[in-house]
């Protein structure tokens, strides 16, 4: 069946930062100077190509801006500064969108001034809830125990409400994901066992961000810098939810937090610092690496946010252990102020990135090893079956 | 008629002296008021009115840069005066060229004619210069060969300047010419030897132009000849000298593929038949004769005088040619091709040296062994002629050119080269695999499709998809390529690569540009006057541009382009009127033809 074109498309794709995508004359040195593209995915020049052409349902139903980790090898080498590296960056923010169903994750992408006034629309809703909360139900000198400002009992239960509303939009996303690329484009059949035989792919690319180091293997240089930090950042982030969303109250007890909680509180938060100055410095000090050239605005939106995390959760810390109380408690409220909108971007924004970036490798080997049954089913002379 | 002249600035033009104009223009017949005004002033109608009233003024000139600017004011004082409004001129200074050095004549002149009403492009018109016979060709290409021989044998003189010690440019390292498969050499070395031949043609090999001054149509040209260290006239090219000469350098006509002597005659078909010596590799020279000079003591011509100095030759000319020809790029600015890494990896001119029966191999495609150096112990690998033939040829277009990172443009002669060298390969290896890697196949001319179509019927492999890199796995080298037809990403295992190298203006095209006050366009090839209508001339007149110098062209064209230069120099000749130049007009002959015409 043919496929409609939409000649629109590119246009779009500008607003989700892919500017340069028309320059593109297919010499096809990215894709052979990728250390991902493979014999089933193959990746930046095919999908440059669909993108010139607005083949959009196409796009939808791609894995391979998934499989890319922005090593920017691609774009170093481009002849025509076509910037293929930041074409599959800008195809992920695309898909995000996509994906979502609520239509969230378009509207920030593509309007900024929409992304800041939700987010500073939800920050002061934050800040006046809890304040209303803190000074009718508890005394703005008391951190923890009775009569706290802000209870931990009632902030986990708080934080709990979120996570489990936003994992669900996180979840319906995802199926979206599913059907959008293993379902409705079927290129051979699928057998079920694969799903199982291959769900310990999920955690261990979650955990080792493990392709990320791969982008390594092209170049001369051994240590990866960018992937270290990726993985710090990624999973201070993920310790970090876990403390948050399981061990709040823990976390918020006074002088007799249990050790394990503080150890990993420490760590969590080394991490996501490192990552968050490797990030400014990186972005704000331009042309170091192609791949930190052009920064989307949704990308400065989530530093400053973090930064705002950090720095108030460090400071609440310090606040509460040296006994300036009040002052804990107001850092505490401006620091939920940040935490509420970047927890409500996480589904919207390049946060998803830690969702379907391990269900992409996933549902790519569950896709490679299909395609190779169904090659010996059919005795087919390898790579025929994807044409 | 009662006129004033108002002087005012938009902006300070320091080669302008405004005191001396306004000196002069209060001078001009019926000028009674001058006033100046300065740089942006602001101007009050009502007291212009008054100042124009008792002055009784009837026509006022604005003069200055873009004096248009205070038209306006002027035309409303003017009526409010009660005065024709309409006898408000203008006098405008930078529209008409004055600005920048010898700005102040042309100024005078430009308030001259507008206070006797005559627009000034009337009344200056420049004489047309007489045109000298002789003209100078910059180049001894094909090009240069081209349009000397056209213009020479109409009874005109030719001087042709070129660079090196023989006329032929890379048209002489050539094999064959694609479409055709003719033999590059029969067609040039004729004309090459008519060159040398030739009563109207003064060559001058290993020469520079030093400097050119004059005016179109009677250029005045200093030429510096290079000692040669070796008489022409004398030299019969034995061969002596070179076998005695201790000294091997890279041979620059060979492509560096071999080695020549300090003592050499760059190819036997060479013109001017005869040895020069490289004083740049020569011990004797470089020493200041304290070692060597044995080439001298043996020649048995005694044609050799290693003390030869510089000569300044002095040349009167109507019109210069420039052909200056092409470079390559550095291939090894794109590492990813592995270019003076991997010894089996050659640019397009050391393949055309290779191939052609003249090269160091005689014509054999083979490739580099290793051999041991006597001197530094180290090995290092050689094209010999029992090298080991290739299996497999990579043949990569668009190498540099197409690419924002070096040429923007296309090279243009680089597919049908591409295509005429798997012909060769195919044609002089037994056996062989030849692969194109081509972004775009462009046959553009005539019978170049039909030879596109031929190569690839031939079986030679077309891969659409320019390959990204060139890597050694152990012995065997790689070409690292994604084919687009077939979306696949393939490797290539192959024993030599050969690399379509994109192409750059001569070394030596700034200065000359300079020098000649042309201007080169963005990728710093000369300017054409007009790309449609006027390919040859350029803005200045006189000077003539041929061949590749202009833009990179094949062959066919670049013969094309030349005898259209020699027609456009003919024509200048025999009609005796070449381009003139304001700048031939004096004050005073411009101010006679205003009277004149105001007369009238």
């Amino acid at each position: 069946m043919a496929i409609r074109v939409n000649p629109g498309l590119i246009e779009e794709l500008v607003h989700f930062g892919a500017e340069d995508v028309q320059y593109c004359y297919h010499c096809g040195d990215c894709s052979a100077n990728c250390p991902h593209s493979d014999e089933v995915f193959r990746f930046p020049r095919k999908w440059m190509r669909t993108l010139q052409m607005g083949l959009e349902r196409k796009l939808e139903t791609a894995l391979e801006p998934w499989l890319c980790y922005y090593c920017g090898q691609c774009s170093e080498q481009c002849p025509r500064e076509a910037d293929p590296g930041e074409t599959m960056m800008s195809l992920r923010r695309w898909l995000i969108s996509r994906y979502d169903f609520t239509g969230v994750a378009r509207l920030f992408y593509t309007s900024r001034q929409a992304e800041i006034w939700t987010i500073i629309a939800i920050a002061l809703l934050t800040g006046i809830g809890f304040l209303w909360y803190g000074l009718s139900f508890g005394n703005i000198h008391v951190y923890d125990g009775d009569g706290a400002f802000l209870p931990s009992s009632f902030i986990h239960t708080f934080d709990l409400t979120l996570g489990s509303l936003l994992a669900l939009v996180l979840l319906i996303n995802a199926f979206r994901m599913w059907y959008l690329t293993l379902h409705n484009e079927r290129v051979v059949p699928i057998p079920w066992w694969l799903y199982i035989k291959r769900i310990y792919l999920i955690p261990w690319h979650f955990f080792t961000q493990k392709r990320y180091a791969e982008c390594e293997s092209k170049r001369s240089t051994h240590i990866f810098m960018p992937w270290i930090i990726h993985l710090f950042l990624m999973l201070g982030y993920v310790i970090m939810l876990v403390l948050v969303m399981a061990f709040i109250e823990q976390l918020q007890l006074g002088p007799a937090i249990f050790w394990p909680v503080h150890v990993f509180g420490y760590a969590a938060t080394i991490g996501l610092l490192i990552g968050t100055i490797y990030f400014i410095q990186n972005r704000a000090i331009r042309n170091r690496q192609i791949q930190y050239k052009k920064s989307h605005s949704t990308d400065w939106v989530f530093v400053i946010l973090l930064c705002i995390i950090v720095v108030t959760g460090i400071l609440q810390h310090l606040l509460h252990r040296t006994g300036f109380l009040a002052a804990a408690n107001i850092t505490y409220v401006i620091h939920l102020m940040a935490v509420v909108p970047w927890l409500f971007r996480m589904p919207f924004s390049k946060w998803a990135h830690l969702v379907y970036r391990p269900l992409a490798m996933y549902f790519a080997d569950i896709l490679r090893d299909a395609i190779k049954i169904q090659e010996k089913k059919e005795q087919l002379i390898p790579g025929l079956a994807i044409g | 008629m009662r006129i004033g002249v108002y002087l005012c600035q938009v902006d300070v033009e320091k080669n302008l002296n405004l005191d001396a104009i306004a000196k002069y223009s209060a001078n001009l017949p019926e000028v009674e008021l001058v006033r100046s005004l300065g740089v942006k002033p602001k101007l009050n109608p009502l007291e212009l009115c008054r100042e124009l009233k008792t002055n009784r003024i009837q026509r006022v000139i604005i003069a200055g840069d873009m004096p248009g600017y205070y038209k306006p004011v002027f035309t409303k004082a003017m009526a409010m005066a009660g005065y024709n409004p309409h006898e408000v001129r203008l006098a405008s200074f930078r529209e008409h060229g004055a600005a920048g050095h010898d700005s102040n004549d042309r100024a005078k002149a430009i308030v001259a004619c507008a206070t006797r009403g005559v627009p000034f492009a009337l009344a200056a018109v420049p004489k047309e210069t007489p045109v000298g016979h002789a003209t100078l060709i910059i180049g001894g290409g094909v090009a240069g060969i081209q349009a000397a021989l056209e213009i020479a044998d109409a009874g005109k003189q030719v001087y042709l300047v070129e660079r090196t010690g023989t006329i032929g440019g890379h048209m002489a390292m050539f094999d064959k010419t694609f479409p055709t498969l003719d033999c590059a050499a029969c067609i040039l070395t004729p004309k090459m030897v008519s060159i040398a031949q030739h009563d109207m043609i003064d060559l001058m090999t290993r020469s520079e132009v030093e400097s050119v001054s004059g005016v179109p149509g009677a250029y005045h040209v200093k030429i510096r000849q290079h000692a040669r260290f070796v008489d022409i006239d004398a030299c019969v090219a034995c061969d002596i000298c070179s076998g005695v000469c201790p000294v091997k350098v890279p041979s620059e006509f060979d492509a560096g593929l071999s080695m020549r002597k300090a003592i050499y005659i760059p190819f036997p078909q060479a013109v001017p038949n005869a040895y020069l010596i490289d004083p740049a590799s020569c011990t004797y020279i470089q020493t200041d004769g304290e070692k060597c000079g044995v080439c001298a003591k043996k020649c048995p011509k005694e044609c050799i005088d290693l003390h030869q100095q510089d000569t300044i030759t002095e040349v009167d000319v109507g019109n210069i040619i420039i052909a200056t020809g092409y470079d390559v790029l550095d291939a090894k600015k794109l590492e990813q091709y592995g270019y003076g890494i991997y010894p089996n990896v050659f640019t397009a001119l050391e393949f055309e040296r290779m191939t052609n029966a003249s090269g160091s191999t005689g014509g054999k495609i083979v490739t580099k062994t290793k051999v041991q150096n006597k001197r530094t112990k180290e090995d290092e690998w050689v094209l010999l002629p029992d090298g080991v033939a290739p299996k497999s040829v990579a043949i990569i277009h668009c190498v540099g050119s197409r690419n924002k990172k070096y040429n923007a443009y296309c090279s243009r002669v680089c597919c049908m080269y591409s295509l005429k060298f798997a012909h060769l390969v195919r044609e002089k290896v037994p056996n062989v695999e030849c692969y194109e890697f081509y972004i775009d196949m462009r046959a553009f001319g005539k019978g170049y499709e039909e030879f596109a179509e031929r190569i690839k019927s031939e079986g030679t492999f077309v891969v659409r998809g320019r390959s990204a890199t060139v890597e050694m796995h152990g012995d065997q080298m790689i070409v690292n390529g994604e084919d687009i037809i077939h979306d696949k990403v393939l490797e290539f295992p192959v024993d030599m690569v050969v690399l379509a190298i994109g192409l750059i203006p001569a070394p030596g095209t700034v200065e000359l540009s300079n020098m000649l006050g042309l201007s080169r366009d963005a990728d710093g090839w000369f300017s054409e006057l007009d790309y449609n209508g006027n390919p040859t001339d350029t803005e200045r007149g006189g000077i003539f541009v041929a061949g590749m110098c202009q833009a990179p062209k094949d062959i066919p064209d670049t013969v094309a382009q030349a005898s259209a230069v020699a027609a456009g120099v003919l024509r200048t000749i025999t009609s005796g009127k070449g381009i003139g130049h304001l700048s031939s007009l004096t004050l005073s002959e411009i101010e006679q033809r205003a009277q004149q015409i105001h007369t009238e």
